[in-house]
């Protein structure tokens, strides 16, 4: 005993060492990044207070080319109303259906208080919470693509995973052929990512166009990611594809959160498939 | 023990200039200077081994708390408090006088550099390659030790240099 006692005392350091190593090691490899999101709750008020208060300094930069892309996007929108009013006009039997189709998703406006693309893992702070019905689950957009998805939400302020962040993986197809596959990033550049999946038979080009699927029911289907790059075949089955994406998540700024009605509809299923 | 409040106060800077400044700074993707290390490396020659490996350990835990990483820099941290005795044995001559720390005031400019450049990069290692934990990536993880590397060096011993004048005024 007092022989053991010895050697502790001689070695604590080491012993210790390994110790407290393996605990952070495992806390690491074990936690999501939902385990790691709901942590990070707790101070997303009061980081979220700083964040906003940096970020609200940067915007001011960043304004000019705010306002083009706003101008864009309403010229956008405008045009697509003016399509729809047209359609409905037209098609006045299916104005039900039409109606239907428009309260599938809501859209809530965000602006972007913190962003990173620099790490494996990054994570994007949006000011819109609990308070603007935002929640975890819901997929965050902006006018060029998709952003990510809210992990975790406190009164004000939420957390969204990045679509820059090596853990997430969305659903997207090929719009040509309709055919889809799961989309990721690999950690490496913030451009460009990876879509994998795609069947080999698929006629694939430089330039085409890649889509969400809306199966997640995080996103509604059809918004534009990116277009190919790349692509190679792999392993002789799929194909490796590098989209470059239309969004740059350098110069985020205002993004909108998908509310979907479907999204509580699924998760009731996954709840109950999981009893 | 009296100079309790003064590494107490190196923390609060550290951790601020870190959180507020650094993690929100865009050098170019590859380059994320930690700074906060410097309390690490820069508490007394006396400090028993485990104090310094709980400080360390709780240090990394603030950091992960703020950069939504738990565990992360728990991790390096810890690995950076187990070298740091052997990194002073390996770059220093004779006995080290218990009463004094290893920092820039004490030891000079030459000593400081080299045991910051073995300890950042002891850290930094730890840290991109259990972030990355493949090593499909590995000459860009490489790319990153270095570059983020160097920088940290650099702005640690500039704080050092603030803090030697402070500390002569």
């Amino acid at each position: 005993m007092n022989n053991l006692l010895k050697l502790l005392e001689r070695f604590h350091f080491v012993i210790l060492f390994i110790i407290l190593f393996t605990i952070s090691s495992v806390l690491y490899f074990n936690t999501t990044y939902y385990q790691k999101a709901r942590l990070n709750q707790l101070t997303l008020g009061v980081s979220g207070f700083f964040d906003s208060y940096f970020s609200s300094w940067s915007s001011y930069f960043n304004l000019q080319t705010s306002n083009t892309k706003l101008f864009k996007e309403n010229v956008n929108l405008k045009n697509r109303l003016a399509y729809l009013q047209q359609k409905l006009k037209m098609t006045a039997d299916t104005v039900e259906e039409l109606k239907t189709a428009e309260v599938l998703y809501r859209y809530m406006p965000a602006t972007v208080v913190s962003n990173a693309v620099n790490q494996q893992n990054n994570f994007i702070l949006i000011d819109a919470g609990e308070q603007d019905s935002v929640m975890a689950g819901m997929g965050v957009i902006c006018d060029r693509g998709v952003v990510g998805v809210v992990v975790s939400s406190a009164e004000h302020f939420s957390s969204v995973i990045s679509l820059l962040n090596t853990d997430l993986v969305v659903s997207a197809k090929h719009k040509k052929s309709g055919v889809f596959g799961s989309l990721s990033w690999n950690g490496i550049d913030y451009r460009k990512v990876k879509l994998l999946d795609i069947p080999l038979h698929i006629n694939l080009a430089v330039g085409d166009t890649i889509v969400t699927s809306g199966f997640s029911a995080m996103f509604p289907p059809d918004i534009p990611l990116g277009s190919i790059v790349d692509f190679y075949k792999k392993d002789g089955r799929f194909f490796d594809i590098t989209v470059e994406l239309f969004a740059d998540f350098k110069s985020l700024d205002k993004v909108y959160v998908v509310n979907s009605i479907r999204r509580k509809e699924l998760n009731k299923m996954l709840e109950a498939a999981e009893k | 023990m009296k100079d309790f409040p003064k590494y107490a106060l190196l923390l609060i800077v550290l951790m601020i200039l870190q959180i507020g400044v650094l993690n929100n700074l865009n050098l170019g993707g590859y380059i994320n200077p930690y700074i906060y290390i410097l309390f690490i490396l820069v508490l007394p020659f006396s400090t028993p081994g485990w104090l310094l490996l709980l400080l360390s350990f709780f240090v990394g835990f603030i950091m992960d708390y703020f950069c939504n990483t738990l565990g992360l820099h728990m991790s390096a941290a810890v690995m950076l408090a187990f070298a740091r005795p052997a990194i002073i044995r390996s770059i220093s001559f004779g006995i080290q006088d218990e009463k004094s720390s290893p920092d820039l005031a004490h030891e000079g400019l030459g000593w400081f550099t080299r045991y910051v450049a073995i300890g950042v990069l002891v850290h930094h290692t730890t840290l991109f390659l259990l972030e990355t934990f493949s090593f499909r990536l590995f000459y860009l993880t490489i790319v990153r030790i270095i570059l983020s590397s160097a920088v940290s060096i650099f702005f640690i011993i500039l704080i050092e240099i603030l803090r030697l004048q402070r500390h002569k005024d």
